[in-house]
């Protein structure tokens, strides 16, 4: 089934590159260029996810937010913004948006960001229970926190550990540098785009090194992919 | 004219002046009021010890007794000019030393003109007449014509003191305005200065610790804040001007290269590169945001309480494989502890850019350390580079940005600025040391709370 995806956003721009790029990816879109009809569309409740601007004209975004969650929609809602400090993030989130991302952002963020939304919105609250996570050969115990490859046992440390933990609960899926930052450290800041990346070599070369095949993807201008597949 | 009286120095003056006026004029009444009802009384007492010793020797002895004791009070008076008048029913004269009983004069206290024995100008006098139980009626009193003339004195006196004292009153209240005036047009002109862009002008201080000098060292202090916030913020805006000129250069002579390239590959490779570029642009405008915001004040509603050491330790794990990439070795000394009131992310992000700006100049190895002294908690960041020159450091710290123009990593003048501005932000300092060799970068901030008004 197609998945669908309201986009309200002024900016003519903005929203015709995110539509175009959203479409390819085979999702539906609906475009709505204010908060007006952006909130007129989403009350239909039929929507997968909603990407919200959050300056708009007629509406302010946040409104249309506060008014989504008023009448009682749950549909994942991600916040696009100008305004990055971690106090606008902050208040985004608490006015009842699942993400918030700072403009200008890459496509492949977005798109990491709303297949992620989505997985967990469908997914339920059943998937905090597991105990091992696998991907292929890959299994991570994460009662006596150990991970094996192939029945080997792999040496991590605590935060590697971590990272993969990130990477097998969102596996076949493109994970980028930010999401990573946000869900193994915890930071919203840019440390430079190196930090995540020397992580995640020295995990591949203690997941990946004498292993066949390559579990960790590194998929150009957006981030990580752990799978099989290539 | 007009504009004249509406200002507050007419005002003012108009207000020292009409004070001093009725307290001049309610002093002159009071004095008046005063010694007239004093002369009065003094009158009235003498009239009644008068009265009280004749009429009961005229009732007892009869009026030949009367007369002569009479004749002895007006001879020996206590120095008043004494009035003494029996008459009887009929106000036929008995005894006394006036011309005649005047017509309807009643019982008590009055004061009228009559004419004393052998004087052919009436007198001013006070009496006081009492009925005896025989009909016959008693006058005693005194001449209060002195009295009167003493009280017009003072009348005088007091008003000629009133005439001269209006013009010393109208010079007081323009003296004190005068004073005034000047101290307040000293602030204004200070003002007026700063507002033509003379920044570094201050208002001058008498040192006697009074309002106005409250007022000047506040306004000073405001004017000193505002100096340093608009100088801060020149460097951070020079620094970004110069900062993107050469990405933005390079951007824009990679795409004017591509656009005459064929081949699919130098294409692929110059939008990879001009990709790179914008990231750096946007990067370094997300720094250039952050820093004025922390200048601000902005972002200290979001200070949670968190463990220094173990954030500290945190950070440098993150970039431990960074460091060691780049060839360098790490010491970490972050005890845990102790718990501070900080804005995690941009104290995350301060500790990364001092380990980003160790790598650039620093060589082999870095240090990262925390700990307390005296009310602060402090974060070192120490390399093992060339370090700065003792008589450059304070240039350096205050600008806290780029130091040497051959010094060509991007934004690595930003990336300090918002070190320092980090801790601004958190009431802290930043200081720099000697690593012996290389340079040491102390971050300290307060154990307590913050300051709660971004503008303290």
């Amino acid at each position: 089934m197609t998945q669908k995806i309201l986009l309200v956003e002024d900016d003519t721009t903005t929203a015709d590159f995110i539509v175009k790029g959203l479409s390819e990816q085979g999702f539906a879109v609906d475009h709505a260029n204010n908060g007006r009809d952006g909130l007129f569309h989403a009350t239909d409740g039929t929507y997968d996810a909603i990407v919200l601007d959050r300056m708009l004209p007629g509406m302010d975004g946040m409104a249309v937010l506060g008014a989504i969650r008023a009448a009682g929609i749950t549909t994942p809602v991600i916040i696009l913004s100008a305004l990055g400090a971690v106090e606008d993030r902050v208040a985004g989130l608490t006015a009842g948006s699942d993400d918030y991302l700072t403009k200008p952002f890459a496509f492949a963020e977005l798109h990491a960001r709303l297949k992620l939304l989505m997985r967990r919105a469908t997914a339920g609250p059943a998937s905090a229970v597991e105990t091992v996570l696998t991907c292929h050969d890959l299994e991570m115990d994460l009662l006596s926190r150990k991970v094996k490859r192939g029945g080997r046992t792999l040496d991590l440390q605590p935060r590697e550990f971590r990272l993969l933990e990130y990477l097998m609960r969102h596996k076949e899926q493109v994970v980028t540098r930010t999401m990573l930052l946000e869900g193994v450290w915890d930071y919203h800041f840019d440390p430079g785009t190196n930090v995540i990346d020397v992580h995640v070599s020295r995990l591949r070369k203690k997941i990946d090194g004498e292993s066949d095949p390559p579990l960790i993807h590194t998929v150009r201008g957006a981030g990580y992919r752990l799978g099989a597949s290539e | 004219m007009l504009k004249f009286w509406r200002s507050s120095t007419a005002r003012f003056i108009t207000l020292v002046f009409g004070i001093e006026l009725i307290l001049a004029a309610g002093m002159t009444l009071t004095l008046r009021t005063l010694t007239r009802a004093e002369l009065t009384r003094d009158a009235q007492n003498y009239a009644g010890r008068l009265t009280g010793e004749l009429a009961p020797l005229y009732l007892r002895q009869g009026p030949e007794d009367f007369r002569k004791l009479a004749a002895l009070r007006v001879l020996f008076s206590e120095g008043r000019a004494t009035v003494i008048l029996l008459a009887d029913a009929k106000g036929k004269p008995i005894a006394g030393n006036l011309q005649g009983w005047p017509a309807g004069l009643n019982a008590g206290w009055s004061e009228i003109e009559l004419y004393r024995n052998g004087s052919a100008t009436p007198e001013q006098m006070g009496v006081l007449v009492t009925r005896l139980p025989d009909g016959t009626r008693l006058l005693t009193g005194q001449i209060i014509e002195n009295d009167r003339r003493l009280s017009r004195i003072v009348d005088r006196a007091t008003g000629t003191a009133l005439i001269f004292g209006l013009p010393l009153a109208l010079f007081a209240a323009f003296a004190a305005v005068r004073i005034i005036n000047a101290r307040v047009n000293d602030i204004s002109e200070t003002a007026r200065a700063v507002s033509a862009g003379q920044l570094s002008q201050r208002v001058w201080l008498d040192g006697s610790g009074d309002t106005f000098d409250r007022l000047a060292a506040t306004l000073n202090a405001m004017l000193e804040r505002i100096e340093a916030l608009i100088s801060e913020l020149r460097i951070v805006t020079d620094g970004l001007a110069h900062d993107l000129r050469s990405p933005l250069t390079r951007l824009k002579a990679r795409l004017e290269r591509a656009q005459v390239e064929d081949d699919e590959a130098s294409l692929r490779n110059a939008i990879t590169l001009a990709g790179e570029e914008t990231d750096r642009l946007l990067g370094m405008l997300t720094t250039a945001l952050q820093i004025s915001r922390a200048e601000a004040g902005i972002g200290r509603d979001h200070f949670v309480a968190a463990d220094l050491g173990e954030m500290i330790a945190d950070i440098a794990e993150l970039y431990e494989p960074l460091v060691e990439d780049r060839g360098f070795t790490m010491e970490v000394a972050c005890p845990s502890g102790p718990i501070v009131p900080m804005h995690r992310e941009l104290i995350g992000q301060a500790v990364g850019n001092l380990i980003d700006n160790a790598l650039k100049y620093g060589a082999q190895s870095l240090r990262i350390a925390t700990g307390t002294d005296a009310g602060l908690a402090w974060i070192e960041v120490s390399d093992r580079g060339a370090g700065i020159p003792e008589d450059q450091r304070a240039e350096a710290l205050r600008r806290f940005g780029r130091l040497d123009p051959s010094r060509t990593g991007f934004g690595a003048g930003l990336g300090l600025s918002l070190v320092g501005a980090v801790a601004r932000l958190h009431g802290g300092t930043i200081e720099l040391g000697d690593a012996a060799p290389g340079l040491k970068v102390r971050l300290s901030i307060p154990l307590g709370q913050p300051p709660t008004s971004p503008r303290a």
